[in-house]
């Protein structure tokens, strides 16, 4: 018994078997017999990629993504958004500054009949695996985008394509559907190679367009390395390689490339943005994002039904305030759905200002006094109390909530804020239990007024929750959708505006932001503003990187 | 013999009870699994979910089937084929994601629950014999502190000093030693205190006993006293305290796991539960159990041997 009578040491020694067996890459699961995992292969480049090597290569950007990088697929699943960010995908159609459409993969489109569309495309495209982009390819995309993805299809509304020439494609829609273009400019409708999948069918890795090609991704660290497309038709492409990892805690963002360990990255806490901007050799530049932080009431609650009491609910947030002290201007006061830079916004409306005045006289007006005197207002005994739930995927939306309820008890309307799980927000909202909903919806997936206002205000619009019904509101919109002019259209589409505007069944709170964050020398960065959340551009490249 | 038949029979029951609440209780919580799965996967948090899609989901996976039978399909094909599953969220089997996920946590809770051992139980020792010396109060301030204190707070911390400040370490990344070190120096924070506490207490107690006093009066020097005499008999607290610290550990922690970007089992299991992908929530359950059961088993072995007068059977 001597010998062993240190159990320190005896335990000190299992575990370090186990944990040399599993940093030897066993799997731990032996103990069951049920753990094996066979046939199955791990991309490993952890030894590479996790460190990339400084100096060496000087043309290597590393990015820190906002979101874990879970999957690559662009077409079925988690995939899109990080092939739209890593420059290896394309659309169709692109978008200028002001989301007007513009040619990218495909130069030129025409209505030729109502249901009829004929889209040529570039015809010096070739994909990464060197293959010519064609027709062919375009059509085989897009039937695996309508098949995987119903939502897609559904805006899409295709009936049947057809391979006219190699650069010519005619698509046939069941409807009419003016916003076909638009919605050929939706990340999820990227096109890619066939030989992105094995014989099988299953999908191997994006083979797209863009001016970066993907490289490796290691399921582990889960770490996409992209490199420079000689080929692509855009023309010469700034870096030779780019690593992007996904580390979901800003702070650690903040902290990894305040320690040269990443030399781009997006949304640092927002109250950091002006610290880490001061630092020697890092620089912030704030954008507008395609998203609006909004507050939905439920109209079918009786104070709420009220539209003096949702114009006074706008009047009391005071948005400038919160723009400024909560996103620490990563955002900015918003009037209406739209961004005033999207060509089609109704541009002669502004944000409501703080006016408490105003807002006491609507409540006034609707009833609502404090006649008891403990600073809520009430009507017939009840008091005007309000339940606020919001989610904390998005940072901004807990401490705006909270804001939202001070500003809110100043006027006299008591709010109990709620963080809540998605899962049990969907559930509060079909239920009808709630009365007022934060939340940061994105509002231009596809580059056209119809679809957001289509699914906001309209009766029984997909994302109407607050249950709005406006007759003029319907046919406006009905009527736009038979327009095929821009101009005409927007015109009616301005006039919807002009009404939710009046009518606030939704409180637009401010415009989203994105906090762009680089290293003094990466140069010739050009934020897409259409891009969702961010986009690296192939003009992208690192001067005198030591 | 018929002791460990017994044993392993309870695991077997303990593994199939937990895999049924998980997956009674994951179709309990309020919001749909199609529609969160696809807010995970195709349409992003916000955006609505077609009634199209959410047939296309429920037909794929088989979800409007009644929930026995849905568990009792997924039973079946785990213990006869050991398939326990595909992710709904990344369309690979569960054991895949697994094999990927799990030695990033072992690892961290192995060389955490080290640190946790090494310094816990010297600590407790040295605060025991200077009981009451200024030393033990401020050793025992210390470690109020270490239980006190919130992980991701010291994790920062940490950060700042090691990697800002003294940069000896990078702030995020996974494989080498260097890149687990902040991570389970925050993670072990409070292990160190709870096993430092506890051997503290056990060896005082053990040092108030007679065969001690008897050890001194035989004029054997203090250091045999306490590794000869005392500490295997203040082991027993402390090996449970170590078992139970270990068990937390191998469940991950979702917190220290997203600030260091680190790829564990933890942020897994909290991601799949708020996409609902059922499979991967019950296979991190599953893989979490089977492992504290695990090591539950080694520490009640441990106690066999630390006291021959304990027998299982």
């Amino acid at each position: 018994m001597k010998c062993k009578n240190s159990p320190l040491i005896i335990l000190l020694i299992i575990m370090l078997t186990c944990a040399v067996l599993t940093t030897s890459g066993c799997s731990s699961k032996d103990e069951n017999g049920t753990g094996e995992v066979s046939g199955m292969e791990v991309t490993s480049g952890s030894d590479n990629a996790s460190h990339p090597e400084r100096g060496s290569e000087n043309n290597t950007l590393v990015l820190g993504e906002m979101w874990d990088i879970e999957s690559i697929d662009p077409i079925n699943g988690d995939g899109t958004l990080v092939c739209e960010k890593a420059a290896i995908t394309e659309t169709l159609v692109g978008a200028n500054e002001d989301f007007s459409l513009k040619p990218e993969l495909a130069t030129s489109w025409e209505q030729l009949d109502e249901n009829t569309w004929e889209f040529k495309l570039r015809n010096n495209v070739t994909f990464h695996d060197g293959s010519k982009m064609t027709a062919k390819e375009v059509k085989f995309t897009l039937e695996k985008v309508i098949s995987e993805n119903s939502k897609v299809a559904s805006m899409l509304k295709i009936d049947s394509i057809e391979v006219v020439d190699d650069y010519t494609l005619k698509i046939k829609t069941k409807e009419i559907n003016p916003i076909l273009p638009g919605v050929l400019h939706y990340p999820d409708t990227a096109i890619i190679s066939p030989s992105s999948y094995n014989e099988k069918g299953e999908f191997v890795k994006p083979v797209g367009t863009g001016p970066y090609k993907f490289e490796s991704f290691d399921e582990q660290t889960r770490i996409l390395t992209v490199v420079k497309n000689e080929n692509w038709w855009g023309g010469k492409v700034g870096l030779d390689k780019l690593i992007l990892k996904g580390i979901p805690d800003p702070n650690t963002r903040a902290m990894a490339i305040e320690n040269g360990e990443i030399d781009f990255t997006v949304d640092v806490p927002y109250s950091e943005t002006d610290r880490v901007d001061a630092i020697d050799g890092i620089n912030v530049e704030k954008y507008k994002t395609p998203r609006v932080y909004k507050l939905d009431l439920n109209l079918k609650h009786e104070p709420l039904e009220d539209v003096k009491v949702r114009q006074a609910i706008s009047y009391a947030i005071n948005r400038s305030d919160i723009a400024e002290n909560v996103l620490y201007n990563v955002g900015e006061a918003a009037a209406g759905p739209f961004l005033p830079t999207m060509v089609w916004a109704n541009k002669s409306l502004k944000p409501y200002s703080q006016n408490l005045e105003k807002a006491n006289e609507l409540l006034t007006a609707a009833g609502w006094v404090d006649t008891d005197g403990d600073g809520i207002r009430d009507k017939d005994g009840k008091p005007l109390k309000l339940n606020l739930m919001t989610y904390a995927a998005r940072p901004g939306l807990p401490p705006m909530a909270e804001a939202m309820a001070a500003q809110l008890r100043e006027a006299g309307i008591g709010i109990e804020t709620e963080v809540m799980e998605m899962g049990s927000i969907d559930d509060r909202r079909e239920k009808g239990n709630w009365d007022l909903y934060l939340a940061a919806y994105n509002i231009a997936m596809v580059p056209d007024p119809e679809y957001i206002l289509t699914n906001w205000y309209m009766t029984n619009g997909t994302d109407n929750t607050p249950g709005y019904s406006n007759p003029k509101v319907d046919s406006l919109i009905t009527e736009a959708r038979k327009i095929t002019d821009p101009n005409e259209r927007y015109k009616k589409f301005n006039e919807v505006e002009a009404i939710v505007y009046d009518e606030q069944p939704m409180i637009i709170v401010a415009y989203y932001g994105c906090a762009i964050v680089k290293k003094d020398y990466v140069k010739g960065y050009v934020f897409d503003p259409t891009a969702h959340d961010y986009r690296i551009n192939a003009g992208m490249y690192l001067e005198n990187k030591s | 013999m018929k002791y460990f038949i017994k044993r392993v029979g309870f695991m077997a029951l303990t593994i199939f009870a937990v895999c049924a609440l998980t997956f009674f209780l994951m179709n309990v919580i309020p919001g749909g699994t199609a529609k969160l799965v696809l807010k995970h996967t195709f349409v992003g948090l916000e955006e609505s979910v077609t009634d199209e899609q959410l047939n296309q989901i429920s037909d794929k996976y088989d979800l409007d089937d009644p929930l026995y039978l849905q568990f009792f399909r997924w039973i079946k094909e785990a213990v006869l084929r050991g398939d326990i599953g595909t992710s709904y969220v990344f369309k690979k089997p569960v054991l895949y994601l697994l094999a990927l996920r799990l030695p990033a946590t072992i690892q961290l809770a192995m060389v955490s629950m080290l640190i946790a051992m090494l310094a816990g139980v010297s600590l407790g020792i040295y605060s025991a014999i200077r009981e009451n010396k200024i030393s033990d109060h401020i050793l025992r301030i210390v470690t109020l502190f270490g239980v006190s204190m919130p992980g991701f707070w010291v994790a920062l911390l940490l950060i700042l000093i090691f990697s800002l400040r003294l940069k000896l370490v990078p702030v995020t990344g996974y494989g080498s030693l260097e890149n687990l070190l902040l991570p389970a120096a925050a993670l072990s924070l409070h292990s160190v205190a709870a096993v430092m506490r506890v051997t503290r207490t056990s060896m005082l107690e053990t040092l108030g006993q007679e065969y001690i006093r008897f050890a001194k009066a035989k004029g054997l020097p203090l250091w045999k006293i306490v590794s000869r005499h005392a500490l295997k008999n203040a082991m027993l607290p402390v090996i449970t305290v170590i078992g139970f610290q270990m068990g937390g550990l191998l469940g991950g922690t979702v917190v220290i796991e997203k600030i260091f970007a680190w790829p564990g089992i933890g942020s897994l299991l909290v991601d799949s539960i708020s996409a609902r992908d059922l499979p991967v929530v019950q296979g991190c359950v599953l893989a979490i159990v089977m492992m504290f059961l695990f090591v539950h088993f080694l520490v009640d072995m441990l106690y066999t041997h630390l006291d021959p007068r304990i027998r299982y059977g």
